[in-house]
């Protein structure tokens, strides 16, 4: 029998500070706003549900193991893949399996809100810098743009190849894509068809501006440097690559009237 | 009851203001005085009425059988079981009524009734016409027919002239004032069809219909139709809305062929129900009728089964030691029989001419044959002996200037049980010169395996790809006049199995099919400078358009399950336009009539192109400014709409400061990530380790 964790760290000292053992393997976690709380989620299997735990993380020590949770309830359709907080520590949104997006209000417990505009499994989700919106990464080949209070379908990133992580810059209106070819079906097709190239969108011309090749294997995850000056992308490859973007990156526009 | 009694108080209350009512008394059911009861029967009991019986009820049970032989009483009985035993195998006869004249003798006529009109009907379609002896025959008619005979009038009524439907212009996709080409694009298997005019600076769709098929679709040659296939036969689509032209009912029918001049269409239904000698059926397109039907060949042929030649005129189908030429628009065999060949394999219709060109394998020691035969006068202008042959190809240029027989020849031969078994194999091309006097024959000989030989489709020449799989050649030859055919470049170590030259000839792509293929080269064949190497992967076909301007490469999920979808390409190269589709399965350019221009008409253009050039060039950029000046609005409409939605926002945000605020312990973080100046840069120094070493 497997065990499995949720781990808490110190970021200065990298020591191990908390641990809480899990029914099952732990799919998604993450911070609130004020870091006071966090939440995360578990996967369906090994005769244990999907459920969803915020925990309260204000002191971190020993007792962390036998804390109960402020908060826990049980997801019984398609399982959650993704997850974020929303602005001001009152909401979480999840992503689900079957391309669901999910918000819950912490107060209640309920459901707020509920859309489906993937038609496949959601596998990441980031928030804009401020927070006011988000984008979804999903298996259908897009990535989408959201309202974190509303939900609201903004703007629609298209490729050919499932998308396993998507991030917005911190100072320009693009968003890059990465993914490519199921890492199942990868040792049948050269690296070309794979298509496992960072992709740049134009955050509302929805237009593709610009390709990074290096990867020979998916991307699964992408995020931006926060001062929006770099990336870097962690591949199925083994690989971990940071790019840092030159002058013409910056200098490159889109045609449209500013006045 | 309880209901009913409900009923009738709802009924009476607005009377129960004036007048007292009371239900222990039957209410007064008789009509007030003077009423007219002046509705008909007819309107109340409609429905009932129907079901009233009437006279001519079980009249179309009865069927009146004449031609009956005229019998004596004493022979009766024996007429009417001969009777009983022939009718009563259609349903139970219930009645049955013999007439006799004043001498009792039977009149030949007699009245059956059955139980059901559909006895009846069946009865009158078997038997009427049918011979009961040498001297009788049935005529049998159902009694209702007489009525309706009988109350024909005497006076004959023209018939209405029928309103004068127009035709639409089945020549509008020619009318083009920019020469635009169409192009069909099938989705999936019948899931959906569309058409796109190839305008510029992007493709129009024109037509887009779910279910228009339910397998696939074919433009007719000269392009004027589409065809659907259907359970219940084969449709034709035609003129601006594609509205339905014509169609074919034949079940099941699964493959179809065009005459060169779109006069006629064969339709084939391998595993139609029809009756077999209505497998295969030849229509005439424009009235919609049957011309002839066939039965199906006896072994595996190779479609289409009946060839045309290119006026339309004959057509010919290959059988055993035999081909059977037929003409139209009799649609008989020419001369009432087919041409006797022994050992026939093969045959082609020349393109340009009424000439056919067929070959005979070898038999023991008389050799194989090519001949070219002229029809109908069946001469055979020319003839060539060929030894050692096992196979022989037969391609004419579409020009119809040159035929070229691609023979496959043996050094030895050893024959099994069975099976022959070549060995030592070379390649001839015999080149045969239709223009020229008594057509002299040429040969050009390759030692190596051979993937495919194309014909420049106008000019004078040929390039063959062979050689072994390691080193794959492609060789372009030139026909001379007079003089054999010279080698004008050989390229070495190439990838490519295909050979796509542009129909207006020069110009030709060498290309890699195949799900591990996608390589292309674009080759201008005046000087042989390769113009582009570029790649489509895993490339299922391509199809130039037919102006020889575009060139499509496609990847059909009927091959291939990734990546589905096709690339327009300018001749030189460039790639136009990449439109990925998911289920895209077929790409057909629509198919233009012969240019109507003379020969020298259009040397005069080509001299006078610069002239055009920049009439062309101006149009261009006319319209790639107007696209970018369409572009940019809708842009500046999408940042319009962004900028807005995002001011709210960023006010909202602005708004919730203090909460944020509340949830940092009043720390201010919003700019943390954007101001330079909050990063501190610290160096660290710490002692890694210390080596010694003595310098000498």
């Amino acid at each position: 029998m497997t065990c499995s964790y949720v781990t808490l760290w110190d970021l200065e000292t990298g020591k191990n500070i908390a641990t809480i053992k899990t029914n099952s393997s732990v799919r998604t976690c993450n911070f609130s706003y004020s870091a006071y709380q966090a939440a995360y989620t578990t996967d369906k299997a090994m005769g244990h549900p999907c459920e969803v735990f915020i925990i309260d993380t204000r002191t971190i020590d020993e007792s962390m193991s036998t804390q109960s949770p402020i908060l826990k309830w049980e997801i019984t359709d398609s399982k959650v893949t993704s997850m974020v907080w929303g602005t001001l520590d009152e909401t979480i949104i999840t992503g689900h399996e079957a391309g669901d997006l999910i918000q819950w209000d912490l107060r209640t417990g309920k459901k707020v809100h509920s859309i489906k505009e993937h038609t496949h499994q959601i596998n990441d989700m980031q928030l804009s810098r401020d927070g006011t919106m988000f984008i979804t990464a999903s298996k259908d080949q897009s990535a989408k743009l959201f309202d974190t209070s509303s939900l609201e379908l903004l703007k629609e990133y298209k490729t050919e190849r499932p998308v396993n992580s998507a991030a917005l810059s911190p100072i320009l209106d693009h968003v890059v894509l990465g993914g490519g070819q199921d890492a199942m079906e990868v040792t049948t097709t050269s690296t070309r068809q794979g298509k496992f190239d960072a992709r740049f969108f134009h955050l509302v011309f929805e237009e593709e501006f610009g390709r990074v090749k290096g990867h020979f294997g998916p991307i699964n995850s992408l995020a931006f440097h926060p001062d929006g000056k770099s990336y870097a992308s962690g591949g199925e490859d083994g690989y971990v690559r940071v790019q840092s973007f030159d002058q013409s990156y910056f200098d490159y526009t889109f045609d449209y009237n500013r006045e | 009851m309880a209901k009913k009694k409900g009923d009738e108080k709802v009924n009476q209350t607005p009377q129960s203001d004036n007048e007292e009512q009371n239900y222990d008394e039957e209410p007064d059911f008789d009509d007030p005085e003077g009423f007219v009861d002046d509705i008909p029967d007819e309107e109340l009991l409609a429905d009932l009425l129907e079901q009233k019986p009437k006279e001519s009820d079980g009249y179309e049970n009865v069927i009146v059988v004449d031609g009956c032989p005229q019998v004596g009483p004493e022979r009766l009985e024996k007429l009417q079981s001969v009777i009983n035993k022939i009718f009563s195998k259609f349903g139970k006869i219930v009645n049955e009524y013999y007439p006799t004249t004043d001498t009792g003798v039977t009149t030949g006529y007699i009245f059956l009734e059955y139980s059901n009109p559909q006895n009846a009907a069946e009865a009158v379609k078997a038997t009427n016409n049918c011979k009961l002896d040498k001297q009788h025959t049935f005529l049998v008619n159902l009694f209702t027919d007489f009525n309706k005979y009988a109350d024909i009038p005497k006076e004959w009524e023209p018939p209405a002239p029928q309103p004068f439907k127009v035709q639409s212009d089945l020549q509008w996709y020619l009318m083009d004032p920019d020469a635009y080409d169409q192009f069909l694009v099938g989705i999936g298997t019948g899931v959906s069809l569309q058409v796109w005019q190839n305008a510029l600076p992007e493709p129009v769709m024109l037509q887009e219909r779910p279910n228009w098929t339910e397998t696939y679709a074919v433009w007719s040659p000269l392009g004027t139709y589409l065809a659907t296939f259907h359970w219940r036969g084969v449709a034709l689509w035609a003129g601006p809305k594609f509205s339905q032209f014509q169609k074919f009912f034949h079940p099941e029918a699964r493959f179809i062929s065009f005459s060169p001049c779109e006069n006629y269409i064969v339709t084939f239904s391998p595993s139609g129900d029809r009756g077999d000698d209505k497998k295969l059926i030849i229509w005439d397109i424009r009235t919609g009728q049957e011309k002839r039907s066939f039965p199906p060949p006896d072994e595996y042929v190779t479609w289409p089964i009946f060839r045309w030649s290119k006026d339309d005129r004959f057509f010919a189908r290959l059988g055993a030691d035999v081909l059977s030429v037929y003409e139209t628009p009799g649609f008989g065999l020419l001369d009432k029989k087919s041409i006797k060949i022994p050992g026939i394999r093969d045959f082609s219709w020349s393109p340009t001419d009424n000439i056919l060109a067929y070959w005979v394998a070898e038999d023991k020691d008389v050799p194989a044959r090519v001949t070219l035969l002229e029809l109908p006068n069946r001469t055979e202008v020319r003839s060539k002996n060929l030894f050692s042959v096992a196979d022989c190809k037969i391609h004419w240029q579409k020009s119809g200037d040159y035929l070229c027989v691609k023979v496959d020849r043996y050094s030895k031969v050893k024959k099994d049980k069975n099976e022959i078994k070549y060995s030592g194999m070379y390649y001839n091309f015999e080149i045969f010169h239709m223009r020229e006097k008594e057509i002299p024959v040429d040969s050009v000989e390759i030692k190596e395996p051979i993937q495919a030989f194309a014909w420049e489709p106008v000019g004078s020449k040929f390039s063959i790809i062979h050689g072994d799989p390691a080193n794959i050649c492609i060789s372009f030859y030139q026909v001379n006049t007079g003089q054999a055919p010279t080698l004008l470049r050989k390229f070495e170590r190439k990838p490519f199995n295909h050979l796509f030259w542009s129909p207006m000839g020069q110009f030709i792509i060498l290309a890699n099919l195949g799900l591990t293929g996608g390589a292309l080269e674009f080759l201008d064949t005046n000087d042989f400078t390769i113009m582009n190497v570029a790649a489509h992967y895993q490339m299922s076909g391509i199809e130039w358009d037919p102006t020889g301007r575009y060139v499509v490469t496609g990847v059909s999920s009927l091959k291939c399950k990734m990546d589905c979808g096709y690339y327009i390409w300018s001749f030189q190269g460039k790639v136009l336009r990449r439109v990925m589709k998911e289920g895209f399965a077929q790409f057909h350019w629509r198919p233009r009539p012969p240019t109507l221009l003379s020969e020298k008409q259009q040397k005069e253009i080509k001299k006078n192109l610069k002239k055009y050039y920049s009439q062309f060039e101006s149009k261009d950029r006319m319209r790639s400014s107007k696209a970018s000046k369409e572009l940019v609005a809708k842009r500046t409409e999408q940042m319009k709409k962004h900028i807005e939605y995002r001011e709210a926002k960023v006010q909202e945000w602005e708004e919730q400061k203090p909460r944020r605020l509340e949830l940092r312990n009043y720390v201010d973080t919003d700019g943390l990530d954007n101001d330079p100046t909050s990063t501190v840069e610290e160096v660290v120094e710490f002692f890694v380790k210390e080596e010694q070493s003595t310098i000498e």
